[in-house]
């Protein structure tokens, strides 16, 4: 047993748990929702473990690190903070139906992790540019600003399908009467894309401060840089106008969308263009 | 106020423009991550018509982040951002003043009954229950006695309001800090061979070379690798001399730049160097000398046994058989070659006889002399990078600013609760309401859980 196999077996109980919720819209069953998100908090916890079990491996092979440096890792770790933004929001919000469309992110990025070719789950030692002490709080802070930002999504498409059936029936019956109420999705979406927000601005300013240190400059323009400043304006917008002009439902949930595409390619995509980021192409 | 400066005011205080600034702002953004920028501008150029490449180069496609377009963007954002702020000010002071009497109209009105709660007390009995209550979760109470009921008020985080100005305030700060970096700041990078030292630097993305009021030498650079040969340390030992005083050494590492004078140094890159040191040592009967370091070109001398040698040649490997020196040896008036291999000894047993047969192999030709050969020391040469950035602080404090700026504004939002008591028939109705600057579901579970707090404390 290694903490690899935990891995893998929490990305089997991830789909279990996206299957579950997927049944518990369909069916009216109270069951298959507690079941699922019994499985995604099994899943949490032993996520957890074994990300603590690849950092104390990191130490037993005498380059210990914590478990953020490459893209193997980061992705781990993504799919981490999304089940756990998730379930705090579940339990805050008694409401089960949103999982439907988070947690198949947290397993995707899991599956990806270990399927994708040329992504290597080995534990590297760090080269010099990455031993700061900003490490840590640059990625945490990004991630968390991603896992809430793919909250935000899940709650906008479940927004998006709620307002596509009310249109239709006018009345909370069937599958519409499972899910949260449009008022409900539209907070969510607004504090979820919130709590985003300020995790990314934090994310970025750690990200400055180091570049300052490692780089000599807190800017550099690298397309990494500049993506996150793309998605931290579509959501600055996003905010904006849900302030000031008084925009909200179907609008900021079609911001949600485009909010949560633009995270993914300052994550992802970004890696495919020239840049100092480099530690992420696997 | 002219027509003119009316007009532009407005144009410059709607949050429209402020959504199209930043929509625009967004897509030069993607323009210029996908489009190559500066360093490799060249290569692009050059693959176009002339034409293209002209137009490419006009609108600054070539280094959007530096073009008359980003700047006006930036300028027209700046403006935007300081006349809207200014606009509201006063809408926000007001707000800050505002009195929690007379409550908003319409505060209380579309509450279900199920939401009110209703008591056989009288209102004189609930009266401080109440005030207890909203002291208990708020610290503060205020109380108006009005024509339909009792009204008590408390609130929490007024201070908020301002939280949008500060962030404001921040970017505008951050923005200013950027600017006087790329004016009064300046950027280079620059090569220094192990134990030499530079006193100029050639600008970045200019000709100008800047002649410093020191000098900085590079005492030892080391490369240390992990066992999987992955780069594990990068460091310069340096010394900042000034008038041939060294006033300052320290070492410097990727992520710990050094800072002298107003200037930050980076560790950036390294290389070997083209010349290669050859560490050398001879001996007479009695002792060895100490170790000497030597270059291509390099004169030494042993004077108690009149030899002078002049290093002619330094190998990486010779024949096959390993790193050597080619010393020409001046003794007794004649000019003699001499090679020095670092294994002479595994040489020389391999090949029984090589002395008398290739004296100028021998390293102990020049009796009682014999030379040896250490090691050979490849020369590195350490690639800093130096920066002057005036604006840094400003940026640093303008970033504070921002995120406490939206901390306040997200975590602690303006929040005022208002509760009427009043009779209602044989009982006492009590209605708990409340408004909020921002998204009102925080405020509807405040309401919420203060109504069970006041279910509690006063039973129907």
């Amino acid at each position: 047993m290694s903490h690899e196999t935990i891995f893998s077996w929490v990305t089997f109980i991830y789909f279990a748990s996206f299957v579950l919720y997927l049944f518990q819209v369909v069916l009216d069953k109270n069951f298959w929702g507690r079941t699922a998100s019994l499985f995604a908090r099994v899943g949490l916890a032993a996520h957890t473990l074994a990300i603590f079990w690849r950092w104390k491996a990191s130490y037993d092979l005498g380059i210990g690190h914590v478990p953020l440096t490459n893209l193997y890792e980061s992705l781990i770790f993504f799919a981490w903070t999304i089940i756990l933004i998730y379930l705090i929001f579940e339990w805050r919000i008694k409401s089960r139906s949103a999982g439907v469309c988070v947690v198949p992110v947290a397993f995707l990025a899991m599956a990806y992790a270990s399927i994708a070719p040329g992504i290597s789950d080995k534990i590297e030692p760090l080269i010099p540019a990455l031993q700061s002490n900003w490490l840590t709080s640059h990625v945490v802070t990004c991630f968390m600003g991603y896992a809430a930002f793919t909250v935000a999504f899940g709650c906008g498409i479940i927004y998006l399908v709620q307002d596509a059936i009310m249109g239709k029936t006018e009345k909370k019956t069937g599958i519409s009467g499972r899910l949260p109420s449009l008022t409900l999705l539209d907070a969510l979406i607004y504090q979820c894309a919130t709590l985003g927000f300020i995790f990314l601005t934090i994310g970025i300013m750690t990200g400055s401060i180091w570049a300052h240190y490692a780089w000599g400059s807190y800017w550099s323009w690298d397309p990494k840089e500049t993506w996150s400043l793309i998605t931290w304006l579509i959501y600055a917008i996003m905010l904006h106008s849900q302030y000031v002009r008084g925009w909200h439902g179907k609008r900021m949930a079609l911001f949600a969308f485009i909010g949560f595409a633009s995270v993914l390619f300052t994550y992802l995509g970004v890696n495919y263009l020239p840049g100092l980021h480099s530690y992420l192409k696997s | 106020m002219s027509k003119k400066t009316n007009l532009l005011l407005q144009f410059f205080s709607s949050v429209k423009l402020t959504i199209v600034l930043l929509i625009l702002i967004v897509l030069v953004f993607i323009l210029a991550s996908f489009l190559p920028q500066h360093r490799e501008t060249a290569e692009v150029v050059k693959q176009l018509s002339p034409n293209a490449a002209k137009l490419f180069l006009f609108f600054g496609l070539a280094d959007l982040y530096h073009s008359p377009l980003f700047y006006l963007l930036m300028v027209l954002l700046s403006f935007n951002l300081i006349i809207c702020s200014l606009q509201r000010l006063p809408v926000s002071l007001k707000q800050y003043r505002a009195s929690c009497f007379p409550e908003p109209s319409g505060l209380f009105e579309n509450i279900p009954d199920n939401r009110v709660i209703f008591t056989d007390k009288e209102k004189a009995q609930a009266s401080p229950i109440l005030e207890s209550c909203l002291r208990e979760k708020y610290g503060n109470s205020k109380k108006s006695e009005t024509e339909r009921g009792l009204l008590f008020c408390a609130e929490r985080g007024r201070f908020s309001i301002f939280g949008v100005y500060a962030v404001h305030l921040g970017i505008l700060i951050m923005i200013a800090g950027a600017v006087a970096g790329s004016l009064f700041g300046f950027e280079a990078d620059v090569n220094i061979t192990e134990g030499e030292s530079i006193d100029t630097v050639r600008i970045a993305h200019g000709k100008e070379i800047r002649k410093l009021d020191f000098s900085v030498r590079c005492d030892k650079f080391t490369v240390e690798l992990y066992d999987n040969g992955a780069p594990k340390t990068y460091r310069s030992d340096l010394s900042f001399i000034r008038n041939n005083q060294v006033e300052y050494k320290g070492a410097l590492l990727v992520n710990h730049p050094l800072t002298f004078a107003d200037l930050r140094f980076y560790q950036m890159s390294y290389g070997v160097s083209p010349e290669t040191k050859a560490i050398m040592t001879y001996s007479d009967d009695r002792q060895k000398s100490a170790e000497i370091a030597l270059t291509q070109g390099d004169f030494f001398a042993i004077p108690q046994y009149n030899i002078h040698a002049h290093v002619l040649r330094v190998e990486e490997n010779v024949m096959q058989m390993g790193p050597a020196v080619k010393l020409q040896i001046s003794a007794s008036g004649k000019d003699f070659p001499l090679w020095i291999f670092q294994q002479i000894d595994e040489i020389a047993a391999a090949n029984p006889g090589l002395f008398s047969q290739v004296p100028v192999f021998n390293p102990g030709l020049f009796k009682p002399v014999v030379f040896s050969l250490k090691r050979l020391e490849r020369q590195y040469f350490t690639g800093l990078h130096i920066v002057r950035d005036p604006g840094v602080p400003f940026v640093a404090a303008g970033g504070a600013l921002m995120v406490a700026g939206l901390l306040i504004i997200f975590l602690l939002p303006h929040r005022r609760i208002w509760v009427k008591i009043q009779e209602s028939g044989t009982k006492t109705a009590i209605i708990v309401a409340g408004r909020s600057n921002r998204h009102s579901a925080g405020l509807e579970k405040q309401i919420a859980g203060l109504r069970d707090l006041i279910r509690r404390k006063i039973p129907s």
